[in-house]
Order: structure tokens, then C-alpha cells, then sequence
């Protein structure tokens, strides 16, 4: 099978080319991955990474044939060849097909990934309803791969400041959870004008997600979040100014 | 409650939604604009007059104008923050941009209501 991969060693290399590859596949080689490792077999300067082979980790999402992708879960049998495999996009390439993901991660932790719940810890865990458990389900999924990200143009010309589709699904799934008690502080932590609303819908992310999520969604509900404080803020002044009246 | 998303709290929804609410306020002109085109059919100057005489659509036209230049300044502003790194040259097409399109706004107010 061909393939066609981007190569730079930055202390070799002063610009990064396309190497060719033609290698023999064996009968258990199914995935991406599998050449992958075969091509590594007959040139180990060759550098990605890897971990669980199953797409749960999201280490070795790049750019296959021109879509973002996760190698260990993607058949070899739906490539078209030469398999032209590149860094994924928007994002300083270290070496080869590994990227520098730490603007990526940056822009995850400023959504304040976890719970923030003040209520004293209980006995034994904080409990959730079937319901309320069911609103995390299509957004908890996600394994932090970035290939949605970095298949956003939003995110290519603004990447420190638009958080990208990945944070604000996770932003997002926070915001659902009903353990969480900042709500509030969540969306005005996206207010700054190019965090959340650079999103223009064009729906990349949606169509390279491995785990076949959909942040564009998730981001559309964030806005409804935001009529919703609107008019609770409104609500709030009209009881104040009742109340002053009083 | 649109209202409270366009004030000052919300700076990033008011300038989303103020964008949706002036590309709606366009597309309503727009077909109003195409179905009196066709109703009226001017085809000379005096025609043309005519189509323009009522107070409500001289109205609606400079309103059309004020959501088509407030709709223009959101958009390109961000064509400048994404192609334009250099802030200063950025400041620049950002104040002669505002220029621009008051001085459209101002022609068009001339043309429809002097």
C-alpha cells in the first residue's frame, strides 16, 4: 500500500517535506494504525504517537487524506491511495506527525473543566438522577483527540482566543451537569466576544469527530444558556426594584 | 429579554445577535424591495420617483442602510482580526471602515429624506 507522509525533524530538516512509502501489509493489519507501524518497522525516524489502538485515548488523531482522524480507527479498506498523512492543522508541529497540543489543552482548562460544587463533600458521592445523568450522555464521550479543533478555521486564525469546539463542549457539559453550581460563571467566562461566538457553524468539527459527537450543538445550546441567564437576570432586577418600591 | 442581551453585560452575544437581528431585518426589506420591484415595475426615471415617494418605504430603505452598515462594521471587523495581525495597521482599516460606512449612511439619509 502507498502512502505519502509528512516529514520534519527540526533539527535536520529547515522545511518539512512529503516522504513516500510503499509497504507490504499483512492479513491482521486492518487499521491505519497497523501500516503505521509497519512503515515504522522499515524507518523508525519516522515519529508519531500512539497508545490504546482502540480510539479511546485520542493520541494518534492526524490529518488522513485531508480530514482529521483518529489512525488506530480508521480502515485501511476506506483509504484511497497514496494515504497522504500530515500534522493536524493549526497547531506547531514538534516532529513528523506529532503536534504541539498545549494550546489546545490551555483553552480546555480556561472552561474550568471540572465541577465546582461548594456544598460540604458527602458520605459517599454526589448522586444524580437517571435524567439528569442522561443530559451528560453525547457530551462526556469526548477523549480530547483535538481533531475538531484543529479542523476549525476559527480556531486556525484565533487560537488563543477562540477556545474551539472541543472546550466549549466540555464547557458545555459542565454547565448540563446538576452537580455544577456555577452556571453563571461559566457562560460569563465565555461573554469575551471571540471565545464562543467566532463559532459560525460551519460544521467540521461535527463531521471529523471520531467519536462521532456533535459540538456544534452543544455550542448552539450554550447560546440558549445565554437567553435563559438573560432572563433570569431581568427577572432578578424587576424583583429588586419591586422590592426597593416596597 | 433581546434587549438585556444588547446591552453592555453581554458584549460577545450582543454583537452575535445584533448581527442575526440586522441580517433579519435585511432579508425582510429584501423581499418587501423585490415584490414592489414587481408590483410597480419602474422603468424610467419618473417611475423610479414614484417608487421611492411613499414616507414608509423611504423609512424602511434608511433603515435597511442602518441594519446593512451595522451588519457590514460586525463582519468585516472580524475579516480585520483574522487576517490583519499588526494592530496598528488594523486600527487604521478599522477607524477608515466606520468612516466609510457613515459617510454611506449619511448619503443614503440625504438622498431618501432631503
Amino acid at each position: 500500500m502507498k502512502f505519502s507522509i509528512y516529514r520534519f525533524n527540526p533539527d535536520v530538516d529547515k522545511k518539512p517535506y512529503m516522504q513516500d512509502y510503499e509497504v507490504a501489509l499483512e492479513d491482521s493489519d486492518q487499521m491505519l494504525l497497523d501500516a503505521l507501524l509497519r512503515i515504522k518497522d522499515l524507518d523508525d525516524s519516522l515519529s508519531l504517537r500512539k497508545s490504546c489502538r482502540e480510539g479511546v485515548c485520542g493520541s494518534d488523531s492526524m490529518n488522513i487524506n485531508g480530514k482529521n482522524g483518529l489512525a488506530c480507527i480508521t480502515k485501511l479498506t476506506d483509504l484511497e491511495e497514496p494515504v497522504v498523512l500530515r500534522p493536524m492543522p493549526g497547531l506547531p508541529v514538534i516532529r513528523d506527525l506529532v503536534v504541539d497540543m498545549t494550546q489546545f489543552f490551555e483553552n480546555y482548562n480556561s472552561v474550568k473543566p471540572y465541577l465546582v460544587n461548594n456544598d460540604a463533600p458527602p458520605t459517599t458521592e454526589r448522586l444524580q438522577s437517571p435524567a439528569d445523568r442522561a443530559k451528560l450522555d453525547g457530551l462526556y464521550e469526548c477523549i480530547l483527540c483535538g481533531a475538531c479543533t484543529t479542523s476549525c478555521p476559527s480556531f486556525w486564525w484565533n487560537p488563543d482566543k477562540f477556545v474551539g469546539p472541543a472546550g466549549l463542549m466540555q464547557a458545555y457539559r459542565f454547565m448540563v451537569d446538576s452537580r455544577d453550581q456555577a452556571l453563571d460563571e461559566r457562560l460569563d467566562n465565555l461573554e469575551e466576544p471571540d471565545r464562543l461566538y467566532r463559532c459560525h457553524n460551519i460544521m467540521n468539527c461535527v463531521e471529523v469527530c471520531p467519536k462521532k459527537l456533535n459540538p456544534n450543538a452543544a455550542i448552539a445550546k450554550i447560546k440558549d444558556l445565554k437567553f435563559e441567564q438573560a432572563r433570569e437576570h431581568k427577572n432578578k432586577a424587576k424583583k429588586h426594584i419591586e422590592i426597593k418600591a416596597v | 429579554m433581546l434587549i438585556e442581551l444588547l446591552t453592555k453585560r453581554y458584549p460577545g452575544m450582543r454583537a452575535w445577535l445584533s448581527q442575526r437581528l440586522t441580517g433579519l431585518a435585511m432579508a425582510i426589506y429584501s423581499v418587501l424591495a423585490v415584490w414592489r420591484f414587481f408590483w410597480l415595475a419602474p422603468s424610467d426615471y419618473q417611475s423610479w420617483l414614484a417608487f421611492f415617494q411613499p414616507g414608509w418605504w423611504r423609512l424602511a430603505t434608511l433603515l435597511f442602510w442602518f441594519a446593512l452598515s451595522l451588519h457590514a462594521w460586525l463582519g468585516i471587523r472580524d475579516v480585520f482580526k483574522d487576517y490583519v495581525p499588526n494592530d496598528t495597521l488594523r486600527a487604521v482599516l478599522l477607524k477608515g471602515l466606520v468612516l466609510l460606512l457613515w459617510l454611506y449612511l449619511a448619503w443614503a439619509s440625504y438622498l431618501l429624506l432631503a
